[in-house]
């Protein structure tokens, strides 16, 4: 089973973090997801794929009532997103999903009907959680072409998709970053292969720098919290990506 | 192994094998159709060729215009396969996307202790059981329409062996419509294998 940290919370605005399976088979990519509550509701970010379904829902059920589920939020319309979309909507089919609006004939194909989807414009919107607004920031082309952060200004927290993800090796588990120069390693071949833009990337360091935040939330890897924000931030920025050997 | 988990492995590894006789018996009916349209050409040469041949060859022109209608009704027949067939597939496509929600759900369920999980996995069990009823439904009025394509073939198979005794009136076109009528006579047999081998499918006698 997933384990769950609340990594932010104020009263019962809460950001919860659910990570790491120890039975996850290999041959799926780890991910982490996140729950944002508010008020008495509560919307799921990149909720996973359909086979890491039973071990988010059970996660996310030891914290708060997946009945209170909202919404959903999907940077992009990968498989490890969101494929598990029909399972949540069977358990809530009044669940919404925000995805940018490139998706929102795509994903259907995993789940939902046209009732279901929530469509963001390319420039991004503001998303409201029992009166918490959040925002969806765009970061097309990294990597997905529609593509999306949301940004958290009350709890100064980035919740950043592929952005920042890391594929780490066995036993390297931390859920925070705890050494930038040991961690970026396993972060560099990620975005070097994954993220097809550099004038993409370089808009995205561009807008995130001015952005106060405590925590960058990837959804593989681990989080950067405090200077390791801006490290990250000015990594990605000198980072030459969009790069195959082939 | 769970006795849970045994089961939708059972369950998963059948309805494969099922959707793999559904295709094996498609490609059957696909070269019935075939064959079907190769005796309406056959029947309209007959047709000619007994008109030449004038009176002497009446009685065969008049099987070679019913072994036309036969081919048409043939065709018609396994349209009418082809539609339940799709219907399979498509049942057989929902029972396996069942089994594989059915698995994550019920993992759910014993992973967490939301009471409201347990009624989906209910609900999701009772919709599984409308799909397997459905194929179930499906799989008879297939049988049933087999059936019926199967004695359409023997009434084919006696119009084939009249001609060939017709033929054997037509005097000077004897030859030629005792070949047109041998030829009738192995297609129609030829069908008529082709659909016996469907009756014994696996797919009907469920082994
Ligand atoms: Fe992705
Ligand atoms: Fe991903």
């Amino acid at each position: 089973m997933k384990t769950t940290k609340t990594i932010f919370q104020d009263g019962n605005h809460k950001w919860v973090a659910i990570v790491r399976d120890p039975e996850k088979p290999n041959y799926l990519i780890d991910t982490n997801e996140y729950l944002v509550t508010h008020g008495e509701q509560g919307i799921l970010l990149d909720p996973g794929g359909a086979e890491v379904f039973p071990a988010v829902f059970s996660a996310l059920s030891s914290e708060f009532d997946p009945s209170a589920l909202a919404a959903i939020f999907a940077s992009h319309q990968d498989p490890d997103i969101c494929s598990s979309l029909a399972l949540w909507l069977e358990f809530n089919p009044k669940m919404r999903c925000y995805v940018s609006w490139l998706w929102a004939s795509f994903i259907p194909h995993f789940g939902g009907t046209a009732d279901t989807f929530i469509t963001i414009p390319d420039e991004g919107t503001d998303i409201s959680l029992a009166g918490l607004i959040l925002r969806a920031v765009p970061a097309h082309y990294l990597h997905s072409s529609g593509n999306f952060n949301l940004y958290d200004k009350v709890a100064k927290v980035l919740f950043s998709g592929d952005v920042g993800a890391a594929l780490l090796p066995p036993g390297e588990d931390g859920l925070f970053v705890e050494n930038f120069d040991t961690h970026i390693r396993y972060a560099e071949g990620f975005h070097k292969r994954w993220m097809g833009s550099n004038e993409a990337k370089r808009r995205w360091c561009e807008r995130v720098a001015q952005m106060d935040i405590d925590m960058l939330c990837p959804q593989h890897g681990a989080i950067y919290q405090g200077a390791d924000v801006q490290r990250f931030i000015n990594w990605f920025d000198e980072l030459q990506v969009g790069i195959v050997s082939a | 192994m769970t006795t849970a988990l045994a089961t939708t492995n059972t369950k998963a590894s059948q309805a494969g094998v099922d959707l793999l006789r559904i295709v094996r018996i498609n490609e059957e009916i696909k070269s019935v159709v075939a064959v079907a349209f190769k005796i309406n050409i056959m029947a309209l040469n007959a047709i000619f060729l007994a008109k030449r041949a004038g009176t002497a060859a009446r009685g065969f022109g008049v099987l070679s215009n019913e072994l036309r209608v036969f081919s048409q009704d043939l065709r018609d027949c396994m349209a009418s396969l082809t539609g339940l067939i799709h219907g399979c597939v498509t049942e057989v496509s929902l029972v396996l996307q069942d089994i594989r929600h059915t698995r994550l759900l019920r993992q759910a369920v014993a992973l967490s202790s939301v009471p409201r999980m347990a009624a989906v996995l209910a609900e999701r069990e009772m919709e599984n059981d409308r799909h397997t009823q459905r194929l179930v439904s499906l799989r008879k009025q297939l049988k049933r329409a087999l059936e019926d394509a199967f004695q359409m073939v023997e009434l084919g198979g006696v119009l084939a062996k009249s001609a060939k005794i017709e033929a054997a009136y037509g005097q000077s076109f004897a030859l030629p419509l005792a070949q047109v009528s041998g030829e009738f006579d192995s297609i129609v047999e030829e069908i008529r294998t082709s659909l016996e081998s469907l009756r014994r499918s696996a797919f009907f006698t469920g082994n």
